[in-house]
């Protein structure tokens, strides 16, 4: 059983990274699309009431900085707060907001679970009343980091339903595969929060678990941990089913979207881009345009029915 | 009584999904709250004529198709579209952000309060952000990726296609303004406004569709005659003539309006229907520069006297031609820069969608005229006694060139320092409400459309408007909404037409630089006039 947990969860890592690897590379390798940016800007000087460049008079003439620091604390705050959903349905951030806590806690536990196994292995006692500080640091973080997933995780699952249920617009546009994930990952967390509760209150299991994957020796376990953990091995792999891709995604869109507000300059890298895209053929059908030409080509034409040739090239 | 309306009901054949009630939309201030009238009824040849059975109202006009075989066409026409969608050749121009708006959006409704046209409605169900994009979502699922009927039950992603769903789709595309308020509220970073666009671009790119005014009066007619109001160079002369003698006459200044002057620092791109509709705009753009001293033209070339781009609301290619006309108007003049007068969407098309198709010497630097105008007003170089401008004043935020480009702050400056009584609508700035005219729906005259267009997506614009002046509700005091666009401005028009607001409340509207003007101390009259059109 040992062992058919180390290999699972090996599988279920390395499909994780593997999919999201592949959705993210997905994601950036479309190409460079018509600037459709939108304001606030946070890296902008005015980002405080939304301001860009293009107030200032010759804005090509003047510098124009650029804080990326504070628009990455911007966007991966909301990912721990979500902000907007608190102002906008407060209801339906109590519920969600743990939801999605459970997901990045119940991960960061087990990524936190590698460093302290890694401790251990180094000779590091992990416990609160560790010789170690080091020790008392891992124990301390990683006990907070699994109330969290498991008590914010159980909470937000039953709670997702009701609410998806209770308010029209959500459960209109709610599906089968929701209420499967919110059951789904119930039953994750709450294995996960009876272990705890019932049998390993100090979570050594899971730091034991971890030296076993990381020596590649089978441990010994409680079974309800063992259950636990192939739950947790399996929901791994299906995540990336879901749209939970979203975490990364979603900061991806405010860089290279509504953020982006890079301007093209003559002879830049990005003009020459450019200049192969609208290289390109269409293929629309409508009557003002003409298939076969390209964007260039298009945008020289006029389009009307009198310039155009007899006979349409399919 | 709202009627709930669920997706599946999009693709039942026969009636009408949504039935759009007065007593449903958003309570008025008073009196307007007793001044709702049903929406004008199509009569019984309109509905042969085309299909009205999204919400009864039509902006497009579309004729269903009356044979099996044709409709089956339609469908097929129709999703050959949506592939092309998702073609890097055909659609590069928005490939990333379309993908990433239908792949990860939650669904969680955060947007649809965000939205105007759906809060005003009364919550209509069809008019959700999130209504077309879950649309095109099954549409894709069920007829283009063609996934497995047990994995489309689990994601809730079947649909049942016929021509009246997709013509439905047409019509709901042009339902939302494009205002991006939705989009701005979403933490995905998703964006269902860029989906009513796309949508719009199949039926136009793929199918050839889309409202006359807005196509073949629009983007088409300004390609053949240079304006899409029609006008042609000699038109335009005489008009510029015409407004020569009316700035002599109102302020005795002998001004003479550059046109086709050569080198010139600025060509100055107005959308012509400032031309027809409000030439106190040019004039006071011409007065102004003069007072100045700016080095500046107009183009007397075709298409580059008129700043609009409708294909900004609907079809790239169409987007594309007109920009490179715009820059060869520019570039053969061989001025420095383009500046764009109060025309919030030629703002936007111009300066930021044209940035990525305008390369090599087409890429004229381009920018607002509003910085220019906050420089002058502020640089001192013309007297202004801001006592000129004492009633109350208030600023509509043009989407265009705030929430979508991030000009909030010279027009605030200037109307600090110019109008005393100046006080902002709630929201304002990036997070304003549309006027309810954008994306094209200011121009659609066609039909019942009017109506849907004052009662419903200008709805909330009015209560906001009103709202701002609520401390002087009586017609006697004179009141001034400043909209730099002239869009939204053909919005107010019909907005207070309807409601009576300028008999009833005393608000007039009108641009920014007739403001900056009518403070100028040099004047022996004031440039306002108050006179209503
Ligand atoms: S677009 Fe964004 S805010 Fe709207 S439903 Fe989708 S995820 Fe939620
Ligand atoms: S863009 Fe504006 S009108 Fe359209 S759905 Fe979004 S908020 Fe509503």
């Amino acid at each position: 059983m040992g062992t058919l947990l180390i290999v699972l969860t090996y599988i279920a890592y390395v499909f994780i990274v593997a999919v999201y690897a592949i959705k993210v590379r997905k994601w950036l390798k479309l190409p460079v699309h018509i600037r459709w940016d939108l304001y606030p800007v946070i890296h902008e000087e005015q980002y405080r009431y939304g301001g860009s460049y293009y107030e200032k008079p010759e804005w090509w003439t003047q510098p124009r900085p650029k804080n990326t620091g504070r628009s990455l604390w911007h966007a991966l705050k909301d990912n721990f707060y979500m902000g907007e959903y608190f102002k906008r349905n407060p209801l339906y951030w109590l519920f969600l907001l743990p939801w999605h806590l459970g997901f990045i806690f119940i991960i960061l536990f087990h990524i936190t679970c590698f460093f302290a196994a890694t401790a251990m292995v180094g000779g590091v006692t992990i416990a609160s009343d560790s010789p170690q500080l080091l020790g008392q640091i891992f124990y301390g973080i990683l006990m907070a980091f699994a109330v969290i997933a498991f008590i914010g995780g159980t909470f937000g699952c039953i709670g997702m339903p009701v609410i998806k249920l209770a308010d029209r617009g959500l459960r209109s546009y709610a599906m089968p595969m929701n209420y499967f994930n919110y059951f789904f990952f119930l039953i994750v967390y709450a294995s996960g929060l009876y272990s705890w509760l019932a049998l390993d209150p100090t979570l050594a299991e899971y730091r034991m678990y971890w030296v076993g994957l990381i020596t590649l020796t089978p441990p010994d376990l409680n079974p309800a941990t063992v259950f636990h953990i192939i739950l947790f091995d399996i929901f791994l792999i299906y995540l990336p089913f879901t749209r939970s891709t979203h975490y990364i995604t979603r900061l991806l869109a405010y860089f290279k979207i509504r953020w982006d507000d890079e301007p093209n300059f003559r002879g830049s890298m990005l003009e020459k881009q450019l200049n192969d895209l609208l290289a390109q053929k269409l293929s629309w059908d409508a009557p003002h345009i003409l298939k076969g030409q390209s964007w260039v080509e298009a945008a020289i034409s006029s389009g009307l029915p009198e310039t155009k040739p007899e006979t349409k090239k399919d | 009584m709202i009627r709930k309306t669920g997706i599946q009901d999009f693709t039942k054949p026969g009636g009408q999904v949504a039935e759009l009630e007065p007593a449903d939309w958003m309570k008025l201030p008073a009196p307007y709250d007793q001044m709702d009238k049903p929406l004008k009824k199509l009569t019984e040849d309109q509905r042969k004529r085309m299909d009205a059975t999204l919400d009864g109202v039509v902006a497009i006009g579309i004729l269903p198709p009356s044979m099996p075989e044709e409709e089956k066409a339609f469908v097929d026409r129709f999703l050959a579209g949506v592939e092309k969608l998702f073609d890097a050749k055909d659609n590069w121009t928005f490939l990333q952000p379309l993908y990433h708006s239908l792949e990860y959006c939650v669904k969680c409704q955060i947007c649809s309060d965000a939205c105007p046209a759906y809060v005003a409605s009364g919550r209509q169900d069809i008019y959700r952000p999130t209504m077309r994009p879950e649309l095109l979502r099954r549409i894709i699922s069920t007829y283009v990726k063609k996934e497995h009927p047990l994995l489309r039950k689990f994601k809730a992603s079947n649909i049942e296609l016929n021509a009246q769903a997709l013509i439905r789709l047409a019509e709901l595309a042009y339902r939302c303004t494009l205002c991006r308020r939705c989009a701005q509220v979403c933490l995905l970073g998703c964006d269902n406004a860029l989906i009513s666009r796309e949508i719009r671009k199949i039926f136009s790119q793929q199918m050839g569709i889309a409202p006359k005014e807005v196509h073949e009066k629009g983007s088409v007619q300004q390609i053949k005659v240079g304006s899409s109001t029609g006008m042609t160079p000699p038109a335009l002369a005489d008009i510029l003539e015409f407004t020569e003698e009316e700035i002599a006459e109102k302020t005795g200044k002998k001004i003479k309006i550059p046109v086709d002057k050569k080198g010139s620092d600025i060509l100055l791109l107005h959308n012509a229907g400032e031309f027809l509709a409000w030439p106190e705009n040019l004039e006071a753009f011409a007065i102004l520069f003069d007072a100045a001293g700016i080095d500046w033209t107009l183009s007397s070339e075709l298409v580059g006297y008129d700043a609009v781009n409708y294909g900004v609301w609907y079809d790239d290619v169409q987007f594309a031609r007109v920009a490179l006309r715009h820059a060869q108007a520019a570039k053969n003049l061989g001025v420095k820069r383009i500046s764009l007068g109060e025309c919030g969407h030629a703002h936007k098309a111009m300066i930021v969608v044209a940035d990525r198709v305008l390369t090599g010497e087409l890429n004229i630097p381009r920018e607002s005229a509003l910085p220019l105008m906050e420089k002058i007003v502020m640089s001192g170089r013309i007297k202004l006694d801001p006592g000129r401008n004492n009633f109350p004043v208030t600023l509509h935020d043009p989407c265009n060139m705030v929430r979508l480009m991030g000009i909030v702050e010279p027009q605030r400056r200037i109307l600090r320092k110019i109008a005393p009584q100046f006080r902002e609508m709630t929201p304002h700035g990036v997070e304003n409400y549309c006027c309810g005219g954008g994306s094209g729906f200011a121009i659609i005259q066609s039909n019942n459309f009017p109506d849907w267009r004052s009662s419903v997506s200008g709805r909330m614009k009015l209560k906001q408007t009103l709202d701002a002046f609520a401390d002087a509700p009586s017609a006697d005091v004179k009141k001034y909404v400043c909209a730099p666009c002239s869009n939204c401005k053909g919005q107010y028009r019909e907005l207070f037409n309807t409601y009576g607001v300028w008999e009833k409340s005393g608000i007039f509207y009108g641009g920014l630089v007739e403001l900056i003007v009518n403070a100028m101390a040099d004047l022996k009259q004031p440039f306002i006039q108050w006179e209503w059109h």
